[in-house]
């Protein structure tokens, strides 16, 4: 503030000693390092207690009995899936095995049908043999 | 409610990075010794009220403990202190809404402030806790933390010129009010 006025001044000088810093009042510091004690007795004991009573609120034993069942539900599904998938398994397993065995059979058979057939055309072969012998 | 002015111990040395983060409590009373002048003064000044001061000043030093790994020097945490006891002050006038203080109701000094002619003294608290919030802060800062306008600027988040202004508009009003009552005086004139 630039001025030329020795009231001003005066008020200014006035305003500077009625404005002066105070003293605060006695054991002040005491107050404040007992309330900053306070407040970290306090976090710790809100810390330990949050996790104590976590799962005694209401709404966390809904929110934890709601997570387990779903939970125990999804699980189940998935059980039952997988023991439907192991199923069909092994009766596809059981249809293939049921289809070689099949296979094997009519292949057996038509061996059979022709070692019986050579049989018989070498034994034509031999009779044919001996008569012109 | 008002007691004989203090300045605040001058510091040993200015914090280090280092050290400011690993200020211990000891430490941290140590810091509060240093500025619980300033911060109570800012907060009684503006509220005149010593009990809703005290408590003000107690917050801003548990604001202060939290926040104690962030300062860089000495000058920092004091701007810092500053800037935040300015702030509290005008949310708690805010909040609590308390009563206007009229020139007639406001508190007078307790106790006598030597070299200061009382009646005038005790006038002057009153304008100034007469005064609209950001201009009581701008005065406060100005004659009782003898801040530059840049200064106050800063630690009030507001331009330099709005500083300026509410400087110019407070010490008309304030005069204007001292010449009605006719209580300005040359030094040394004492009041009847």
């Amino acid at each position: 503030m630039n001025h030329n006025d020795p009231e001003f001044d005066r008020m200014e000088e006035a305003l500077k000693k009625a404005l002066r810093r105070q003293q605060a009042p006695d054991a002040f510091a005491n107050r404040v390092l007992a309330r900053v004690a306070q407040q970290e007795l306090d976090r710790v004991l809100t810390k330990r207690e949050s996790i104590l009573t976590f799962f005694t609120r209401p709404l966390t034993r809904w929110a934890t009995a709601t997570a387990l069942a779903t939970a125990m539900i999804v699980g189940g599904l998935y059980y039952r899936r997988a023991e439907l998938k192991a199923e069909r398994e092994r009766a596809e397993g059981e249809a293939a095995k049921q289809q070689l065995v099949l296979a094997l059979r009519i292949a057996g058979s038509k061996l059979q049908l022709a070692k019986s057939k050579v049989k018989q055309i070498d034994g034509n072969e031999n009779s044919n043999r001996q008569v012109k012998e | 409610m008002y007691s004989e002015a203090v300045r605040e111990p001058p510091m040993a040395e200015p914090l280090s990075a280092e050290k400011s983060a690993e200020i211990a409590d000891s430490d941290f009373a140590e810091i509060v010794h240093r500025y619980e002048a300033m911060v109570y003064s800012i907060a009684l000044h503006f509220l005149a009220d010593s009990a809703a001061a005290e408590e003000l000043a107690q917050d801003v030093f548990l604001q202060l403990h939290a926040n104690l790994g962030q300062f860089q020097s000495g000058d920092h945490m004091k701007f810092w202190l500053r800037k935040v006891t300015a702030h509290r002050c005008i949310d708690y006038k805010r909040r609590r809404v308390l009563p206007q203080v009229s020139l007639d109701e406001a508190p007078e000094a307790a106790g006598p402030t030597p070299t200061a002619d009382p009646l005038l003294t005790r006038r002057l608290r009153q304008f100034v806790a007469s005064l609209p919030e950001k201009p009581r802060l701008v005065v406060i800062l100005r004659y009782m933390e003898d801040l530059s306008a840049d200064d106050i600027a800063e630690v009030l988040s507001m331009p330099v010129a709005t500083v300026k202004s509410h400087l110019q508009r407070s010490l008309a009003m304030l005069r204007e009010k001292m010449q009605r009552e006719k209580i300005t005086r040359a030094p040394g004139e004492v009041a009847q």
